[in-house]
């Protein structure tokens, strides 16, 4: 069974549609990119599998259990993260505590075993301080941990972000833009980074990115929007040489001229 | 035992012994001191629904309104079925007084959830106008039911021989024999201050908890709180809840201190009070938000002496305070991004 289908998924806002009829589907451990020009609808694709949008029509399941009649958070819980475009991180919590927000969801205490501080809470703290210390180990971002998230530079505040969605344990990742205002350094870490989070996490991840560098590096497969369309899909080889895709980013080519 | 319980029950011990000390202290000075305590429990309550969830609320004095009249009608009406507990002494006058004070805290808190769960799809202005539209309509309720005396206020209720009871002596039965009930006195320095030690403990555990990461989540960025996984909507009714419990409690201290409440003592001035008591000490500030309940409790005394120019110099230090510390006294300014490259 596939991580995630797509199926037949239509969204209309009013006469605009984002997206249209789209059919795609992410193998388990698989790693697929996702491209297409400048409002193609990559990130409405991904507002629809996170339950930030409901399809106008058609289904989106993931492992077989659809996703669409759930709100965000409970789609969270069954194991989609995501990272942002524009990055979201909590402004007003340090790097540690942002990665905390991830583990409230597996939080077994609750409300009044945290207000009492009693029972086996402080086990539980225990547990989620380590996994933090583990997560930023990992990603190298161990003296940071106590900045304020928005304090570090970009491309430090974008692995944050990641580990934040990994830190919910999803079994799927959907990374919209993560090198997006990252140097060139920075982009070949990323790459790196992203194939080391697939293989020791073992998660299926989906990659929105317009660098073509990195897509092309890094991804099993792609498939490509324009329109709301899914255009092309095959290796990257393939769609690199794609008629229909050059045609899209680059317009139509006349023979004739 | 863990540490917090220790300090905890080391303050109680304190609070304690610290009220044999009252009744040597001068009425006005005791009196405010009083009100320091009342209204450290309610900025603080109102700072877990405004300052660390993020939701402007603008009705805590609605909250607290339900929590005095209900424990001031409570105490009077039943006070008969009381009676056999009062006449134990102090721990009789002592169980009495939970019992009110844990009515009063679940009315407000289930007001709480009455306001809360449909305003909580309103954000900032509109989440604020529906709240304070809520206190109005509790006030003007209360200024119209004859049960809690209506405009008059509220001191306690006779009760006739022939059964009826009511807050005003009727024409038609001034001939009837009657009992009267007052509001009785409970309220001392050790309960308001063992509320405030209550709330401060419930507030340090619950924001050093994982589990209270869910709030700050929710105030910094509800979308991304949710892709998270956290509940929004879930976080901000145990926000408002909790709220108004506190609220509720300190409305019944109230009660029981000065033994006549109004509707006017509830009024919109009453909830802006307490929001400035929050903004002034910092959004999100436990220390700050309690050291300018105690500032803004003492500043309109001490400036007696000024007579009518102490409004004018109030608002005018509040308005230094807010060009100058923008962010409250103990308020985290948010640095903005810097790149350290």
């Amino acid at each position: 069974m596939n991580t995630l289908e797509i199926n037949n998924c239509t969204m209309r806002f009013g006469g605009l549609t984002c997206v249209d009829k789209l059919n795609a589907f992410v193998g388990e451990n698989e790693l697929v990119g996702m491209i297409g020009p400048n409002g193609a609808g990559k990130t409405t694709v991904f507002n629809i599998i996170t339950g930030v949008y409901n399809p106008t029509e058609g289904d989106v399941l993931f492992n077989g259990t659809s996703v669409v009649p759930l709100r965000a958070y409970q789609v969270a819980e069954l194991g989609i993260s995501r990272t942002f475009q524009n990055i979201r991180l909590f402004s007003s919590l340090s790097v540690r505590d942002n990665i905390r927000v991830s583990f409230v969801k597996s939080v077994k205490a609750g409300f009044f075993q945290s207000v009492f501080n009693v029972g086996k809470i402080s086990d539980e703290e225990k547990y989620f301080d380590e996994k933090t210390d583990e997560l930023l180990e990992i990603f190298g971002l161990s003296d940071v941990g106590d900045e304020y998230a928005r304090s570090l530079p970009y491309g430090e505040q974008r692995k944050v972000e990641i580990i934040r969605a990994l830190a919910t344990s999803p079994k799927l990742l959907l990374l919209d833009e993560p090198a997006a205002g990252m140097n060139p350094t920075e982009k070949t870490e990323l790459m790196s980074l992203i194939k080391m989070i697939k293989d020791k996490f073992g998660i299926s991840i989906l990659l929105i990115e317009h660098d073509m560098g990195v897509v092309m590096g890094v991804c099993e497969r792609i498939f490509v929007l324009d329109y709301g369309k899914k255009i092309a899909e095959g290796i990257p080889d393939h769609i690199k040489n794609h008629p229909k895709v050059i045609e899209a980013y680059l317009g139509e080519t006349h023979t004739d001229a | 035992m863990s540490k917090d319980k220790l300090i905890f029950l080391a303050a109680v011990a304190a609070l304690f012994a610290l009220n044999f000390l009252s009744p040597s202290i001068d009425p006005y000075y005791y009196t405010i001191i009083i009100y320091i305590g009342i209204n450290i429990i309610l900025a603080s309550s109102l700072n877990l629904i405004n300052g660390y969830t993020g939701q402007f609320s603008l009705g805590h004095a609605g909250f607290m309104a339900i929590g005095a009249y209900m424990s001031a009608a409570v105490s009077t009406y039943f006070a008969p079925s009381f009676e056999g507990l009062m006449s134990m002494g102090a721990v009789g006058e002592a169980i009495v007084f939970v019992i009110l004070l844990v009515i009063a805290g679940v009315a407000a808190a289930i007001a709480g959830i009455l306001v809360g769960v449909p305003s909580l799809r309103l954000r900032g202005d509109y989440l604020a106008i529906t709240t304070l539209g809520f206190a109005e309509i509790i006030r003007v309720i209360i200024q119209s039911l004859e049960v809690v005396g209506a405009s008059q206020g509220f001191r306690g209720a006779y009760i006739f021989n022939n059964g009826m009871k009511a807050a005003q002596i009727p024409a038609d039965m001034s001939e009837v024999p009657n009992t009267f009930f007052a509001v009785p006195k409970f309220t001392d320095f050790f309960w308001t201050y063992l509320f405030v030690a209550v709330i401060i403990f419930f507030i340090v555990n619950l924001m050093n908890s994982t589990y209270g990461r869910g709030f700050l989540a929710v105030k910094d960025d509800e979308v991304a709180a949710e892709s998270m996984g956290v509940n929004s909507t879930k976080f901000k009714v145990i926000a408002f809840v909790s709220g108004a419990f506190f609220a509720g409690i300190a409305g019944s201290l109230y009660a029981h201190f000065n033994l006549y409440i109004n509707p006017e003592d509830f009024n919109f001035l009453k909830s802006v009070e307490i929001v400035v008591m929050v903004i002034l000490g910092g959004m999100g500030s436990l220390v700050g938000v309690v050291i300018a309940a105690v500032l803004l409790t003492i500043l309109p005394e001490l400036l007696r002496g000024v007579a009518e120019y102490r409004m004018i110099i109030y608002a005018l230090l509040l308005i230094i305070m807010m060009l100058t510390r923008p962010q409250g006294l103990f308020g985290v300014k948010l640095r903005t991004r810097k790149n350290r490259t």
